[in-house]
């Protein structure tokens, strides 16, 4: 009963009353395996959140008490891991995931393209005060569907070999794709301005190429074809087969000319054993093929192998059209008729003339659905139909006259566009071909229709404040950033994107794993091609301050310095100075070498970390000293003592180990190294210390007993012989 | 900026991203294979691949065998021991290093010896490169270490000859000789290292870089058989650059932001270049201009696309300016002409130069 919710009922015996159909298989659950590789017991902690795409990112915790009593520091205290969830571009009918990607890929350039385009138009237009639309702009729309249309597939057969076999019917194609056929569509009817004149010849041409995609849900004119060519092998006298003559019929029908006229040349007169009784027959079946070949068409031109003769102007066209038509009449009264002794052959020509002259009723019944029966009506009643009005009413009366069930998802999209309802139009895209297709296809749609352009980029309040237009490539950049390959193309959709684009490519940068450095190098990049200094300098410090955590001290450096970040430099400064204290004083340089020599002498961010520097040259000219008695380098040494001493950023700590350090400076034979000014700033800096530490939060550096003293009374000497020297 | 004609172009879509890619030498005298490392997003799956070239119109690559790794490949060398069969060397990003030995008859992966991750370093090894006869490997990593590996009959032997505790980091490495070798890392250094000076680096290059060079990081480095003394370097924001031993002190910028010296050089890139090598194809009339003062040509690929030649004192010559990164390429030693790099989007280009 129509409106009646089923009650659950415990036997399961009541199904077929259920409103909504459910396939018991989504009901099963799947069950996943997590490969942590953690070491029993694990404790049932776990948190579980989305990570990039379909994926789980799942963190597993050991139980604190089992961490505690394990001693050995590698192992650690959990595991995260990612588990990817099957079942992606459900919305897609092109399940290939490579595929997918490279017409992701593919398209970005066309796009890239246009939008530039756009960009430099709406910059002229504003200079001129001129509409931005024009003749160019159409051409450059054009331009950008070839392309993309070529992403989606070839139209081209596959080689085929020299010797040709008769019995081949059908061309060995590739499989078509239904969004190939549906961008093709649009790019008829919005993209390709200039033959607007030859819509219903493009719509023939577009049957040839996808008829085989209604083979799925409905039987079409391919299948009886593809059905024939199979048993025509079996086959001794075609033409005693009705099979052989409704595939002609049908074929004809929607202008398939090439194949009807190759399935009448099978014909058994053709046979030179039999052409002398057979003659009258022949003549027949030759001359409806030549009638068949001679087809007037309103078209430029017409691709290799098929046949017609191609009218360009309209006049022409009706000259040819009315000539050709009085000649299939002349030869339907023809006498030759009633010598035909073969009943099938006479019969079924006579019917493919009716079809040529447009009997309605056999048109019919030589087509399969109704957008076959459209494309006869087009080629044999009504080839002047243009205006969209006109062409959809004809559509309306081909459906009642074949109608379907569940329409094809193209016959839906075809109705849309006929009915000029670009809603439609929209829904039928996103509803059948997905987010790649609508995001790509409403520049197609907005191309000269300010109608459609309106409804596309008016922004609406129910979608945040962002436009229809805007939303779906919104959410085409999101499907692009759920892919770690593909991610890194999503900015060119986001910053296409005038209200959220710029907002979500940085929550979109954000979130990459910048500490592998690919990940923050094209991170990087992708913020100096969209001036985002702020985001590119906050990536450095997280990898930065990743580096750092992770022991690679020199990364950590670098990075921050990149960004500019002085606070947590200065951090990492005392952090590196409690270490310095302990191994640069000695000997070995060698491991610091390489810092000292990434932190440049020159006055950059460094914050306190160019002391290293200094210190490095005052200890390798205290060494020389050290070597041999050398006043010059002696006096090298006490100068950069002195510099040390006076620079700031010198912490106090290292104020004592340097004087003690230098106590052979200071008590240098025959001359004191340093001045009376000199020596009097040393002494401040022992004073400054000796008040400093009386402050609770003064540390103690290790060093011998007596150093504060000993370098008190060294400095008093130097002073003293310094004054006498003055 | 002048770009080159090419004889032959053609992009080979693949259903993996490739990581590296190589020509393998030749193991017979009618065979042409490349080696690709190549990373399916699909299956989360490493292997490296050795496909069969045929150069025909378009080119066609028939995958031959290929060998599954547990993690990304880093780094990806192939040499090859007098009147023997090639090998291949490869680094992952987890830190383990493999080298293989493929079939000479049908080009299977015969053998196979390996080190394990947190062996030779703590976490990845960024670069790896293996001595011309195939004898020997140098790895450095993020964390400063640095390893000789000796690829012998029995296996692999590996020594660390140093260690800066993290406190450098190495971005590149490259033999000069069977002793000597550069590596290069953060803030455009480069360091040339001698097995009989053990200890640290023997030099040090910080050129006085400008402000902004002076943040770049090297990818890449070369050095020419014939030319030891200079250390070729690729970096970032499109910086080329070559460290003349000779002269330790000032770089020979070829590409990229110039050492304070204003119109010397132009930049073909503004981007990371991910590799250089010297160009071994030259045409009649470039071997004439050849200088012993000058560097030799020098190949590149960048991250915005570029594939390009650059000659000192000379305009760069354009071969490729594509829509997405060029991770890789190689040069064919038997046919210099011919150049095979890898995009960024999924795909191989193979190119032909007339």
């Amino acid at each position: 009963m129509p409106g009646l919710l089923t009650v659950y009922h415990p036997s399961g015996h009541d199904e077929s009353s259920a409103l909504v159909q459910f396939s018991s298989d989504s009901n099963t659950p799947i069950v996943y395996s997590l490969h942590h590789g953690l070491k029993s017991p694990i404790a049932p902690r776990l948190s579980i959140s989305w990570s990039r795409g379909n994926s789980l990112r799942v963190s597993v915790f050991r139980s604190p008490e089992t961490t505690e009593t394990v001693l050995d520091e590698v192992e650690v205290g959990g595991k995260v891991v990612e588990l990817k969830l099957s079942g992606e571009y459900v919305d897609s009918e092109i399940n290939d995931a490579a595929r997918w990607r490279r017409i992701a890929y593919g398209s970005v350039s066309p796009f890239a393209h246009l939008q530039n385009k756009k960009n430099a138009m709406a910059a002229l237009s504003e200079l001129r005060h001129s509409a931005p639309y024009d003749v160019d702009w159409s051409k450059y729309v054009l331009e950008y569907s070839k392309e993309i249309n070529s992403l989606l597939g070839s139209r081209g057969s596959s080689p085929t070999s020299l010797i040709e076999d008769p019995k081949t019917v059908l061309e060995n194609v590739e499989e078509p794709s239904s969004l190939k056929a549906a961008w093709e569509l649009l790019e008829i009817f919005y993209a390709d301005k200039q033959s607007q004149a030859w819509i219903p010849e493009q719509l023939v041409d577009w049957l040839a190429d996808y008829d085989s995609l209604f083979s799925e849900q409905v039987p079409s004119v391919h299948l009886r074809l593809v059905e024939f060519q199979a048993e025509l092998i079996n086959i001794q006298a075609v033409e005693d087969e009705p099979a052989y003559w409704q595939a002609i019929s049908s074929a004809l029908a929607v202008g398939w000319l090439d194949i009807v006229v190759k399935l009448l040349r099978l014909h058994g007169s053709y046979q030179l054993n039999q052409l002398g009784n057979r003659e009258t027959e022949n003549g027949l079946v030759e001359a409806v093929a030549v009638l068949i070949s001679k087809m007037p068409r309103m078209r430029a031109h017409l691709p290799d192998g098929k046949l017609g003769e191609c009218y360009y102007n309209k006049s022409d066209f009706i000259k040819a059209w009315e000539k050709w038509r009085a000649q299939i009449t002349k030869l339907d009264c023809s006498a030759f008729w009633l010598q035909c002794s073969h009943n099938h052959t006479r019969e079924n020509l006579k019917l493919l003339l009716q079809i040529m002259l447009g009997n309605t009723g056999t048109l019919s019944s030589a087509t399969f659905h109704w957008v076959e029966l459209y494309i006869a009506h087009f080629l044999y009643i009504s080839p002047f139909t243009s205006g969209l009005e006109s062409m959809h009413a004809l559509a309306q009366k081909c459906m009642q006259l074949k109608p379907t069930s569940s329409p094809h998802k193209l016959m839906r999209l075809i109705i849309g566009i006929l009915g000029e309802n670009t809603e439609v139009v929209l829904a039928e895209c996103s509803r059948s071909f997905g987010s790649w297709m609508i995001a790509h296809a409403t520049e197609l749609l907005t191309a000269g229709s300010i109608q459609a352009e309106i409804l596309l980029k008016e922004e609406r309040h129910n979608l945040g404040g962002v436009s229809i237009e805007e939303s779906h490539r919104l959410v085409y950049a999101q499907v692009l950033s759920s892919h770690a390959l593909t991610w890194q193309i999503a900015p060119i959709y986001l910053i296409s994107c005038v209200k959220h684009g710029v907002g979500l490519l940085e929550i979109l940068l954000y979130k990459q794993p910048v500490y592998h450095s690919q990940v923050l190098l094209k991170n990087i990049e992708i913020c100096r091609l969209y001036d985002l200094d702020s985001v590119s300098a906050n990536a450095m410090k997280i990898a930065g301050v990743h580096h750092w955590k992770h022991g690679r001290n020199g990364a950590g450096v670098f990075w921050l310095q990149q960004a500019g970040d002085e606070v947590r430099l200065n951090r990492i400064a005392q952090k590196l100075f409690d270490f310095v204290g302990k191994s640069i004083s000695d000997e070995s340089f060698e491991q610091w070498e390489g810092l000292i020599e990434l932190l440049g002498s020159e006055s950059r961010t460094a914050a306190g970390l160019e002391f290293l520097h200094k210190y490095r040259d005052f200890k390798k000219s205290l060494q020389q000293v050290q070597d041999g008695i050398l006043t010059d380098a002696a006096r090298k040494a006490g100068e950069a003592l002195i510099l040390l001493m006076k620079n700031p950023s010198t912490p106090q700590r290292f104020w004592l180990p340097l004087l003690y350090d230098s106590l052979k400076l200071l008590n240098w034979q025959g001359r004191p190294l340093l001045n009376v000014s000199q020596t009097n700033l040393l002494l401040n800096k022992l004073q400054e210390l000796s008040v400093a530490r009386l402050r609770p939060d003064f540390v103690e550096v290790g060093m011998p007993a007596g150093a504060l003293s000993s370098v008190r009374v060294a400095l008093a000497t130097n002073l003293g012989r310094a004054i006498l020297e003055e | 900026m002048a770009t080159e004609t090419l004889k032959q172009f053609h992009r080979l879509p693949q259903s993996t991203y490739v990581d590296a890619l190589r020509f393998l030498p030749p193991l017979s005298a009618f065979d042409r294979y490349v080696v690709v490392a190549s990373f399916n997003s699909d299956s989360d799956e490493t292997s490296i691949e050795i496909h069969a070239l045929n150069p025909s119109t378009p080119p066609i690559l028939t995958l031959q065998s290929s060998f599954t790794l547990s993690s990304r490949i880093s780094s990806l060398k192939v040499a090859q021991k007098s009147l023997q069969n090639p090998l291949i060397a490869a680094s992952t990003f987890a830190g383990s290093l493999h080298v293989l030995f493929p079939n000479p008859i049908d080009v299977s992966f015969e053998s196979e010896v390996s080190i394990p991750e947190k062996t030779l370093h703590l976490g990845p090894i960024t670069c790896l490169d293996l001595q011309e006869n195939g004898s020997a490997c140098v790895s450095v990593g993020e964390d400063g270490r640095v390893n000789l590996i000796s690829v012998g009959d029995s296996g692999l032997d590996y020594r660390r000859i140093f260690d800066s505790k993290g406190l450098v980091s190495y971005t590149a490495s490259r033999w000069a000789s069977p002793t000597e070798f550069a590596t290069g890392g953060l803030g455009n250094s480069l360091q040339w290292w001698d097995q009989r000076r053990p200890g640290g680096p023997v030099s040090q290059f910080k050129g006085n870089w400008s402000q902004g060079a002076a943040s770049g990081v090297v990818h890449s480095i070369d050095i020419h058989p014939s030319r030891k003394h200079t250390c070729l370097a690729g970096g970032s924001y499109g910086t080329v650059f070559a460290w003349d031993l000779r002269r330790p002190q000032q770089p020979i910028v070829l590409s990229g932001i110039d050492a304070g010296e204003p119109m010397s050089s132009s930049s073909i890139s503004e981007s990371e270049v991910w590799e250089v090598q010297y160009d071994t194809f030259m045409s009649a009339s470039n071997r004439a201009n050849i200088s012993s003062e000058r560097v030799l040509p020098v190949m590149i690929c960048s991250e915005d696309g570029i594939l390009a030649v650059i000659k000192q004192g000379d305009e760069p010559t354009e071969l490729l300016a594509e829509n997405c990164a060029i991770n890789s390429f190689d040069i064919d030693r038997q046919n210099p002409s011919d150049v095979i790099c890898s995009h960024e989007w999924e795909s191989i280009a193979f190119l032909t130069r007339a």
